[in-house]
């Protein structure tokens, strides 16, 4: 920001947004100028805990549709004030933090159910819309938008599109960039623009792609018509037990690669099987590692499909069945982990080190990744699940995780610990195959890692943001781009 | 202080998100600091000193909450955000920090605690301000009880602690209880039924966490109707909405689909989901005199997922909850009592 709160000319910028989207929607209240200070990010978190401000916004803006947000965002290059849009806040990146001040763009009032188009089974809505109230209406309908992630209780959709998310069928119904069709979007200079219709065409780049993963640097997405599906005849899952990772990897690779389209797979490491999947399910388990997976559709084909999987699991593998109700229990439970109580917390150190690479390179980056986090910081646990499939290849959702006593006192230095966690074991994934990230996205937490990953390719990148965003209004300081 | 007894509710809401769709408040306001992430963190705020108290803005959301519940009942080890709330309040309070307006509010509230018994019986039905309010449900009840051929006491009444405590007065509130529990022990009764679910909870938990035992077994009209076994029916599809107090509070308490049940209504689902709360801030009592504009955005978020707002027959435990829906929407609201009393 660049005048005191105690300026006139802070009153002259409110009052301008006040005149745009109303008085009851420009909030400079303490509480909740304090509540879009901290996202899902451990970092922000502990600066919390431990007793330390947290940068906070001038401004909370509630734009009620595109035309607001494009005013706003012409007034904000007016004064060269950062805009940073916020969904749900359930980022666990630092990517809707307003470290430099400014505006915050909160995208919740902009929640409508714009239409549902049966013929092409299409939803558009409002991107501020929570995904769990999209859903409950889309299913009131008769349908799914078969987005279904652990955050889906809190964020939004334009949240998910701005940062790549993913949900748990993602295997057979894809990322939500494979579920969009096409956005609107207010550019970084304000004009309101649309996407191509749909997503497949030979008309040149695909703008959709564009957006869909920037943060909210390149843009505010505003309105976003996605698939639907019908919801399934049935759903079922199987889990089994496999004497060690590898066995399993084997397994679910096999499986991907008999395009037998299961809906989910998931490959819990030894560790993991037992800190977590006992845990949360509450049962015994046989040492090794777990694998559960699903088929839904038609009854029919599900149980044809089903019945090939476990040939693969059991005559080519050896896996030990578990039987329906072994695969019936994560489902039941699969938002379960990440409650209070079976979710890591602070005081607590921890981490998602996701990553996603080919089946060639999937193992080599997880023992790069656990090797390089266990070897240099012993205190630490290391644990990791396979949870998104593709046809080649699937991602990484690795843990670290130091106890409190291993975590220093100092948050400076605690901070200072923290960092060299990711950077030593995203720097191990790229060496071996991986990216950066897998469907949380970049923020502040990866964005200096942006160029080792793109390598000269990222000045296609920041080319692209200086032109959509000459005064570098948008979300600065995030993706590796630079701050104000 | 009071939220120190809420500690793990305080550290383990602080950055949890898993219940935001369910926050009422933060649902029709959109604000973020209408959430028990952000309460929470806010609070924790407090208990290392870097947030103060007596912040006025801090106040005010801590008094904005509609203490539902749904978000308690969401969670899967049910972290009670809506007793850390209430203990802020207390806290804010006893600390002399109250808003003028909070505090006026209280001072009326105890001016109304006191109550008139008239009629006879075993039985006595408590007419509470909001019951009072509708002009129809005591009526209601009293056409059941009359083809029942039961006789009854009423008391009626203002404050028996409920809205006291949720504004953070407990000392006043335990002195509510205690005048009103004394009032029930003289009226001999066996039994005590009330209509509003808010009067309900106080009875069976705020007065024995007070240490107050009332001698008369408490139920709500639903249980008590349903007790009648009365052989009227009407078979009609209805909309039924959940209170706040009878199923976030008190565990799912039957009643009132049992009743439903057994009158042979068709209860259809309302709305999207079956997690939300819609009751325009049942929890919060008196949330109509701390901030109206926010039960008109509730009752218009109820009214904007009715399948037909203007011919569905919404039914509701809470007579609170029809006066608002009655207030700001167009919806058709009955409470059970006049729902079932309409078969006779």
């Amino acid at each position: 920001m660049l005048v005191s709160s105690n300026s006139y000319m802070y009153e002259m910028i409110r009052s301008e947004l006040t005149d745009i989207v109303g008085s009851e929607f420009v909030c400079t209240h303490e509480a909740d100028k304090f509540g879009h200070s901290i996202d899902y990010y451990w970092i922000p978190e502990m600066w919390h805990d431990r007793g330390m401000e947290t940068p906070r916004p001038d401004f909370v803006i509630s734009p009620a549709n595109a035309q607001e947000v494009s005013k706003v965002i012409k007034l904000a290059n007016h004064y060269h004030i950062p805009v940073v849009p916020w969904g749900g806040g359930s980022g666990s990146q630092g990517g809707a933090l307003p470290i430099f001040g400014g505006i915050i763009m909160d995208m919740k009032r902009m929640n409508k159910l714009i239409r549902i188009d049966r013929e092409s089974l299409t939803v558009t809505c409002q991107a501020g819309i929570i995904a769990q109230h999209l859903e409950w209406s889309c299913n009131k309908e008769g349908f799914s938008t078969m987005h279904l992630p652990a955050s889906i209780s809190c964020a939004t959709i334009g949240g998910f599109l701005a940062h790549r998310g993913t949900g748990v069928l993602s295997t057979k119904y894809g990322k939500i960039e494979d579920m969009v069709l096409s956005l609107e979007v207010v550019t970084p200079t304000g004009e309101i623009i649309r996407t191509l219709p749909v997503p497949r065409h030979a008309s040149g780049p695909d703008l959709t792609l564009l957006f869909t993963g920037s943060e909210g640097t390149l843009g505010i997405i505003t309105e976003a018509t996605l698939k639907l599906h019908p919801q399934p005849e049935a759903r079922e899952f199987r889990a089994y037990i496999f004497k060690d990772f590898h066995t399993a990897m084997s397994a679910g690779a096999e499986l991907m690669r008999s395009r037998l389209q299961p809906c989910a797979i998931r490959l819990y490491d030894e560790t993991e099987t037992i800190t977590h999947v006992r845990k949360v399910f509450n049962m015994e388990l046989a040492q090794g590692s777990y694998l559960v997976f699903g088929f839904d559709g038609r009854k029919d084909i599900t149980a044809c499909q089903m019945k090939y999987a476990r040939e693969i699991m059991e005559d080519k593998y050896q896996g030990q069945d578990l039987g329906s109700k072994g695969g019936d229990l994560w489902w039941e439970n699969k938002y379960k982990f990440f409650y209070p109580g079976f979710m890591f917390h602070l005081p607590q150190a921890f981490g998602t080190l996701d990553t996603v690479a080919t089946f060639d390179k999937i193992e080599a980056v997880y023992w790069a990744m656990k090797n390089v986090v266990t070897e240099n910081f012993p205190q630490a646990r290391f644990i990791g699940h396979f949870s998104h499939w593709y046809e080649w290849g699937c991602m990484l959702y690795a843990r670290f995780i130091f106890e409190p006593q291993d975590v220093p006192k100092d948050p400076r230095e605690a901070v200072a610990l923290y960092n060299r966690v990711w950077n030593m074991a995203i720097r191990a994934a790229i060496a071996n195959g991986g990216v950066i990230n897998e469907h949380h996205g970049v923020g502040i937490k990866l964005g200096h890692l942006m160029k080792e990953l793109y390598g000269p390719a990222m000045p296609v990148l920041e080319g692209i943001k200086k032109q959509l965003d000459p005064n570098n209004i948008m979300n600065p300081g995030k993706m590796g781009f630079k701050g104000v | 202080m009071h939220i120190d007894k809420y500690t793990d509710a305080i550290l383990n809401c602080r950055f949890c998100f898993m219940c935001r769709h369910l926050s009422g408040i933060g649902n029709v306001a959109f604000t973020e600091s209408d959430t028990p992430r952000v309460r929470a963190s806010l609070l924790y705020g407090v208990t290392t000193g870097r947030i103060q108290l007596d912040n006025p803005d801090v106040i005010a959301c801590l008094y904005r909450h509609d203490l539902s519940g749904a978000c308690r009942r969401n969670c899967v080890k049910h972290f009670d955000e809506i007793g850390l709330n209430l203990a802020a309040r207390a806290d804010i309070v006893a600390s002399g920090c109250a808003p003028a307006s909070i505090q006026a509010l209280a001072d009326s509230l105890m001016q109304t605690a006191r109550w008139t018994v008239d009629g006879s019986g075993e039985v006595l039905y408590f007419v509470d301000l909001y019951t009072q309010e509708t002009g129809t449900v005591a009526a209601a009840f009293a056409k059941i009880m009359a083809k029942a051929k039961v006789s009854y006491q009423t008391v009626s009444g203002g404050c028996i602690g409920k809205g006291l405590k949720t504004l953070g007065y407990l000392p006043e509130a335990a002195a509510a209880a205690k005048q009103f529990a004394a009032v029930v022990e003289k009226s001999g009764a066996k039994t005590v039924v009330v209509s509003n679910p808010a009067a309900y909870d106080a009875l069976v938990n705020d007065f024995p966490a007070l240490g107050i035992k009332l001698a008369a077994t408490v139920m709500h009209t639903s249980e008590y109707i349903l007790s009648l076994a009365l052989p009227w029916q009407n078979p009609q599809e209805v909309y039924y909405l959940e209170s706040d107090f009878l199923r976030n509070y008190n565990s799912d308490l039957p009643a009132p689909h049992s009743l439903l049940q057994a009158v042979g209504a068709k209860n259809r689902p309302f709305g999207t989901n079956d997690e939300e709360s819609y009751t325009c801030g049942e929890g919060a009592v008196l949330l109509p005199r701390i901030d109206a504009s926010l039960v008109e955005k509730l009752a218009q978020y109820i009214e904007a997922r009715a399948d037909a707002p203007s011919t569905d027959r919404i039914l509701v435990a809470s007579p609170y909850t029809k006066l608002m829906l009655g207030k700001y929407t167009s919806l058709h609201v009955q409470t059970l009592e006049e729902f079932v009393a309409e078969a006779i």
